[in-house]
């Protein structure tokens, strides 16, 4: 991402009088709000850190600071430690941790699959339906997301589902759609599958019109030169669209990962906590639980940091990755 | 792209060329047509069965369109002593408004300085707010939690409200926007006499408007669908978000779908109401964004 940090650098400072107005306006107004700030991230972030080497449970009164210490014991590196460990917590961890992971790059490549395609499709429409078209792909994604998770919760029924009636109908076997822990399939289990759907549905609006607007940054030239050199739509594509939405790509997908890495609303409404077998357990259903029913904050506390790490992990990696040298 | 010249001489299509281009665009729509309609049968599926009965529902196999439609679920729902929805929307909406104003007034405001002024230790701070986007909520969750319970706002909506008053996207966007504004606008405030204030109030603000109704919007959509928060912070029924409603009827007691449908519907329908008439802002926010 190149934030233009340092976009206006302007030599016009403290134009006109009253420079002294200006410091004091900027002071005064810039202060509280980034104090405020500080309080809710910062603050917030390093108390994480510290909580992450507590045996905290906000039940029980503490040291002086931030309840920290006395019954709430310093254990240092104790949860760390304990994620390798075969303690049941510690396999529930590494169970939501690989899910999370296998969620989230199976999610990539299929967003991707879906909405560079459908972004070049709507963008090739030459009616007046371009719009239309626009607005009910994007739909899904300003729904509730409770609300899907219940709507796909009924398309996925058993016995009352959409999907097992259209199954039946063309002569197919009805599925066991979210809760058949023996059905597989490519070694990823249905009910992952199915949640991996719903979530297509719902996200792939975000990444459809980031498409849509870098393809209508790309000079229609580039394209039109190419097919004038005789190159059919799979080469314009490949040879000539592709590479020129590669610095949106790298956009796309940190995001994409970002947010599948963080994905709760859609499994803790759709499955019994991430039930059959915690096939469907990710890491952030596993925090919740652990810091908000078992009171284990010092461990959730842990557990977020490791889903941290995670992300910036995976955030560096793709940028070096996908980084281009040139821009158009 | 020394190519990039030739470009000139295609001209419009016209004889075979033409028609085959006709036919590509009439396959083209024919495809979109069919994704659109696949997008649109969960929603289909969900105004369907908020309209069947109870017995309709659970009835094997299933039927597809309702056999006798009926506004029983609504009516129950309406009716429903442990269900007081119309509380749910104040709340949703509550939330969502007072968020809304916070974050346009402090977005606007830090975009204004960032934008606009030099001072010391500005890449630095504004870097700082760039890196906070970067934390998964789930890592401030529970310390903000504790910070909420140390202010007595648990199961408050004042909990739901505070944390969210500063946005760093928010800030950021603002600050790009307002780069565009042309400096001597304030100037010329300047000479007239004005405050900084005065010219954040009456020069920066009223050029605003697109970029306040994009924040603002993709502000409202995002509380009013957000859930991983209320839940944690809202314990009593009374306080409950319409999203923190939505699981009732699906809860281990009902297991209703007509009822959880026409709930659905409910919470989903404003939403789309919003979105349809703001379109343009949306998608414009949305493709600016791409996080929220």
């Amino acid at each position: 991402m190149r934030l233009p940090v340092r976009a206006n650098r302007s030599r016009r400072r403290n134009r006109g009088g009253g420079s002294r107005g200006q410091g004091l306006f900027v002071a005064s107004a810039l202060t509280p709000l980034m104090l405020y700030m500080v309080f809710w991230t910062l603050f917030p972030m390093i108390w994480a850190m510290l909580l992450s080497f507590f045996e905290y449970a906000p039940t029980r009164v503490g040291g002086p600071l931030l309840g920290l210490g006395g019954d709430n014991p310093f254990v240092g590196l104790g949860h760390f430690a304990n994620m390798l460990s075969t303690s049941p917590e510690a396999q529930k961890f590494r169970t939501s941790l690989k899910t999370t992971l296998m969620f989230a790059f199976l999610v990539l490549p299929l967003n991707l699959a879906i909405t560079i395609p459908l972004a070049v499709a709507i963008e090739a429409v030459k009616s007046r339906l371009k719009t239309v078209f626009r607005f009910i792909y994007f739909l899904p994604t300003v729904t509730s997301s409770v609300g899907v998770a219940l709507i796909w919760g009924y398309l996925y029924h058993p016995q009352r589902g959409l999907f097992n009636m259209i199954l039946k109908t063309v002569g197919l076997s009805p599925q066991i759609w979210l809760s058949n822990p023996r059905a597989f399939y490519f070694g990823v289990p249905l009910a992952l599958w199915a949640i991996i759907f719903t979530y297509l549905w719902q996200d792939m609006g975000y990444n459809l019109v980031i498409f849509i607007a870098a393809l209508q940054g790309i000079p229609k030239d580039f394209r039109e030169a190419a097919v004038v050199d005789g190159a059919n739509i799979w080469q314009v594509f490949w040879r000539v669209t592709l590479p020129l939405l590669r610095p949106t790509l790298l956009f796309v997908c940190v995001m994409t990962m970002l947010s599948s890495f963080q994905v709760f609303d859609i499994i803790q409404v759709m499955t019994e906590n991430g039930r059959p077998q915690d096939q469907a357990r990710v890491l952030v259903l596993d925090i919740y639980l652990s810091a908000f029913r078992f009171q284990r904050m010092g461990w959730a506390g842990a557990e977020a940091l490791i889903l941290f790490l995670v992300v910036l992990i995976v955030t560096v990696v793709q940028m070096r990755l996908l980084r281009t040298q040139w821009e158009y | 792209m020394a190519t990039t010249i030739r470009a000139s001489s295609v001209r419009p299509a016209f004889g075979v060329r033409g028609i085959r281009r006709h036919m590509g665009q009439i396959l083209l729509h024919m495809l979109l047509v069919a994704g659109c309609l696949a997008t649109l049968l969960p929603f289909l599926w969900m105004f369907l069965g908020s309209f069947k009965s109870s017995s309709e529902i659970i009835r094997i196999p299933p039927s597809f369109f309702p056999e006798n439609p009926t506004l029983v679920n609504y009516q129950t729902i309406f009716n429903d002593p442990l269900v007081s929805i119309g509380r749910y929307y104040l709340n949703s909406i509550i939330v969502a408004v007072s968020v809304v104003v916070l974050t346009l007034f402090t977005s606007s405001l830090a975009g204004f300085i960032f934008a606009k002024y030099r001072f010391f230790g500005q890449n630095v701070v504004f870097s700082f707010i760039l890196a906070t986007m970067m934390i998964p909520f789930q890592v401030l969750m529970i310390p903000s939690y504790l910070i909420l319970a140390k202010l007595g706002l648990i199961d408050s909506l004042w909990g739901l409200i505070v944390p969210a008053a500063v946005d760093a996207f928010g800030i950021f966007m603002m600050k790009q926007f307002i780069e565009g504004i042309p400096t001597e606008l304030m100037d010329a405030g300047r000479i007239d006499g004005a405050t900084e204030w005065g010219i954040y109030f009456r020069v920066i603000l009223p050029q605003l408007g697109p970029a306040l109704a994009t924040l603002g919007i993709l502000t409202f959509m995002f509380r009013w669908n957000n859930y991983l928060w209320p839940l944690v912070v809202i314990t009593s029924n009374e306080r409950r978000t319409l999203p923190i409603m939505l699981t009732w009827y699906s809860g281990m007691q009902y297991q209703s779908y007509d009822l959880t449908m026409a709930a659905s519907v409910l919470v989903v329908v404003p939403v789309l109401i919003v979105y349809a008439a703001f379109q343009r802002w949306i998608v414009q926010g949305f493709a600016l964004s791409g996080f929220k």
